[in-house]
């Protein structure tokens, strides 16, 4: 780690004492949730190039499976977040396997059609999920008599464990299966000839990504301690997309920040003082707009910016192109 | 005992029979070249051989052991390694990183073990990262180390793909027309590189069209025609074959 | 289960059915022209049937509402490719698929801002009881979505085979560079076909609108089923998508009747895993080039 990042990390966590309000830390602590998630998708999408629209499915499977087992079946905190992390990993391979066998498009609405199953499945099957109403009094983290119930405890259980899982993917894309992810993004064939089992590879980042979303799912559900369906819908799973797209090809940072920007986005209102409620209301309506707009501009801008370049290096291969 | 050898291949796609009934071998710490006019079936014979297509027919061994069937990666892992005509680089990764890649069987950490990084994973990296410089020695590449394959020359690419398919450390080193674009010096450097890699004990199959390096480098030579073995045996004697004679000047007649 | 209740499912599941092939046909015209999935597709089911409620709600007559909704949303259409997707044509078809999401969130906002976030209910076309087919009693509205949708898969044969543009759009599905070759914009094309998929997928959420109501966030939901029905069909395929459209409707309505009313939304997606992944070419599997 460079001296860099050691400092971010530590005023990452220094935060809470710095005398940050609940409300702050709260917004903040989500913001470390959807940082787990858009890390697994950025591995995932902007190292291995396989998209995926069910990624807030996963963050759901995760956040439900925790919630449950502690609260219906009164598991400890640790084993609802194995169970949470193991089952959402079985899921996304189950996923992976059928999967990854299609091309970019289509790979990209089977992921769709995925989350849209789950939602109906997290509205109908009401006995584990509570239905429309939402599963409640989800319990705080613990380990024995050891309970994590302040804003800030939160806040630097859920920091602690997004942090280490930078650290983490940033090892994984600088050794061989970051190499190996990268090298199948840009060919394929030219992967396997490197002795490279492509669909192997891409099944793993799958899995791995799926359940980083089902870590940060259950971290969600113990956090918030209420979740219902309408959190894991495809509005999120399009928003960690986005972010990925915004944020760049083979970045862990660009993705994590431009996610932490549209999640506080949500939430400017409230963020920024002396804004009045009605602006703050006005500024989370148009939430969708700016992202949508955003996300159009930079690709248009991006593709367009390729091309310059592509124009380029033509006539060095002898304009055959 | 051949290292490769081919028997019966057989290849249609739809009407069009682009290998027939061919059959050859490769011996160990030999150069074989594959000739023959364009649209002859070599680059077929290639993906046959490597797993990125089936033969309908025929079968292939490397020492002893079947090919056909397996998966690229397998044939790899077997000590098989290609390039490709039209080049498959990296674009995103650097030369280093390229290469790196190529060591990909050799190398043994797992997503979980990177993610910690291990000791173990840290000392494998630093071994990898020597080796790739030697191999980027031998191939004349190393003063590329860090620049980003999109940004090369093409010839520095061709010697990149070289470069990625030697850090497999093949026994068998598959080239696919790997001086087409270079200059007249650096074909000359090319053929160097590959007798080196040969003396050093490593065999190759190398399709190309430029007869100068073909005949100066093999030790034999194969003339296919529409898919079909015409001529087999060392260079001096392929050249005056008749038949080889007939289907190159046919080309040339052809094109004109 | 007696011979009108079978009857009664049959017809719901044309209804449906009917709907799924309009926005499948949406789907493939897109596909076909472009080789992209157009992930807004379903935002032009939403608008159809929100324009229609606005009009009406502001006096508009409503055959005059219905046709000027769909012609709204086929302009929405054309000024999406114009705007968002021609000018990143040099980018592949995935960076393509996320634009034309960018767009689907800004169309469903735009909903949002303009109409509110409330259900909406339209007006059945033709008033009325429910009309007696066959033993079994079919609401009017069922009628009016099976007709319009077999009068547009009509004129829509028509544009395909015996016009123009159709012939040029047929080009433009095999080789875009052999139609330019012999003189077809294909841009304007691509952007006809674009406005043609607003118009399908207005018109099925206008004419399904008085059944169910509407509102602005039902585009993506019926997106992924007429997306389904493309798929099953053969994307690409218009014939392909009008059966794959029916199969799914009656496979739904049919599921509600053995099965269980509550996953009814999930069939259609189920399917659509399932033919992705077994039988990507479709269960017609016809694909356009090779056909005409």
């Amino acid at each position: 780690m460079t001296s860099v990042q050691v400092v971010a990390a530590v005023a990452v966590l220094a935060v809470p004492f710095l005398g940050a309000d609940r409300y702050l830390l709260k917004v903040l602590t989500f913001v470390g949730v959807n940082t787990l998630i858009v890390l697994g998708l950025a591995l995932l999408f902007g190292y291995a190039g396989q998209v995926s629209l069910g990624h807030a499915a996963f963050f759901g499977i995760g956040a439900y499976t925790s919630a449950y087992l502690s609260s219906a079946l009164g598991l400890p905190w640790l084993v609802a977040v194995a169970a949470a992390v193991g089952l959402t990993a079985c899921a996304g391979w189950a996923v992976a396997v059928p999967g990854l066998r299609l091309k970019g498009h289509y790979l990209a609405m089977a992921t769709l059609g995925f989350n849209e199953i789950m939602s109906v499945a997290f509205v109908e099957a009401r006995r584990f999920t509570g239905g429309n109403d939402g599963l409640g009094g989800v319990p705080f983290p613990s380990i024995g008599p050891y309970e994590l119930d302040t804003p800030a405890s939160l806040y630097l259980l859920v920091w602690g464990v997004a942090l280490v899982a930078l650290v983490g993917a940033a090892n994984i894309v600088k050794s061989r299966p970051g190499r190996a992810m990268r090298a199948l993004h840009c060919t394929e064939p030219g992967a396997s000839a490197c002795g490279i089992d492509v669909s192997s590879v891409k099944v793993r980042a799958f899995t791995l990504s799926a359940a980083l979303a089902g870590l940060a799912g259950s971290l969600y559900a113990h956090t918030v301690g209420f979740i219902s369906p309408t959190t894991f819908g495809l509005d999120l799973s399009i928003l960690l997309v986005a972010a990925v797209v915004l944020g760049g090809r083979e970045s862990l940072a660009g993705p994590v920040v431009a996610m932490a920007a549209l999640t506080l986005l949500q939430y400017l209102g409230a963020l920024v003082p002396g804004l009045s409620r009605q602006a703050a209301e006005a500024v989370q309506d148009w939430v969708p707009d700016i992202v949508g707009l955003t996300v159009v501009g930079v690709l248009i801008a991006r593709s367009r910016g390729f091309r310059l370049r592509g124009r380029r290096g033509v006539p060095e291969r002898g304009g055959q192109g | 005992m051949s290292l490769l050898s081919v028997r019966g291949l057989d290849k249609r796609f739809g009407g069009v029979h682009a290998v027939r009934d061919l059959s050859f071998d490769v011996h160990p710490q030999t150069i074989k070249a594959l000739i023959g006019p364009n649209g002859a079936g070599k680059s077929t014979v290639f993906n046959l051989l490597t797993g990125f297509e089936r033969p309908d027919a025929g079968s292939a061994t490397f020492e002893g052991i079947d090919l056909t069937g397996r998966p690229p990666h397998e044939t790899v892992r077997m000590g098989l390694a290609r390039t490709f005509q039209e080049s498959r680089l990296f674009d995103t990764m650097t030369v280093e990183e390229n290469v790196l890649v190529g060591m990909h069987l050799r190398l043994s950490a797992s997503f979980g073990l990177a993610a910690i990084r291990s000791p173990r994973v840290r000392r494998e990296e630093r071994e990898a990262r020597e080796e790739a410089a030697h191999v980027m020695r031998l191939v004349g590449i190393d003063r590329y180390r860090d620049t980003r394959a999109s940004d090369l020359p093409h010839g520095v690419r061709r010697l990149v793909e070289l470069a990625r398919a030697l850090a497999t450390r093949p026994r068998l080193l598959m080239l696919d027309e790997p001086a087409a674009g270079l200059d007249g010096r650096e074909t000359a450097d090319l053929g160097e590189v590959l007798l080196r890699v040969r003396d050093a004990g490593t065999a190759i199959l190398v399709v190309e069209h430029d007869m100068g390096l073909v005949m100066g480098i093999s030790d034999e030579v194969v003339v296919v025609d529409q898919g079909r073995k015409i001529a087999e045996g060392p260079p001096l004697i392929i050249q005056k074959d008749p038949a080889v004679l007939e289907a190159y000047l046919g080309e040339v007649s052809d094109g004109a | 289960m007696s011979t009108a209740d079978l009857l009664q499912f049959v017809a719901s599941g044309l209804q449906n059915g009917a709907i799924y092939a309009l926005m499948a046909l949406g789907f493939t015209l897109v596909f076909a022209s472009t080789g992209v999935i157009n992930f807004a597709q379903g935002e032009f089911f939403m608008l159809g049937g929100m324009l229609v409620a606005a009009e009406v709600a502001a006096g508009v007559p409503l055959g005059l509402a219905v046709a000027g909704a769909v012609a709204a949303t086929a302009a929405v259409g054309a000024l999406i490719e114009r705007f968002a997707l021609r000018p990143a044509r040099a980018s592949g078809a995935l960076t393509l698929i996320i634009i034309t999401i960018g767009c689907s969130m800004l169309l469903k906002s735009a909903a949002r801002h303009l109409f509110g976030p409330d259900e909406r209910a339209v007006p059945a076309f033709s008033e009325g009881e429910p009309v007696a087919v066959a033993g079994a009693m079919v609401q009017r509205q069922v009628l009016w979505v099976v007709g319009l949708t077999l009068l547009a898969a009509v004129a829509l044969t028509v544009l395909y085979r015996w016009t123009k543009l159709g012939l040029a759009m047929r080009a433009c599905s095999v080789s875009h560079d052999a139609a330019r070759i012999v003189g077809i914009d294909t841009a304007r094309v691509v952007m006809a076909s674009f406005a043609l998929a607003g118009a399908l997928g207005a018109l099925a959420g206008a004419v399904v609108a008085p059944v169910t109501q509407t509102a602005y966030d039902v585009g993506a939901r019926m997106g992924l089923k007429g997306f389904a029905a493309a798929v099953l069909g053969g994307l690409g395929d218009p014939v392909g998508a009008i059966v794959g459209g029916v199969v799914l409707g009656l496979l739904e309505s049919g599921a509600v009747a053995f099965v269980s009313g509550t996953y009814k939304d999930a069939v259609a997606l189920v399917v659509l895993l399932l033919v992705l992944v077994l039988r990507p070419q479709g269960i017609v599997g016809r694909h356009l080039g090779e056909k005409l």
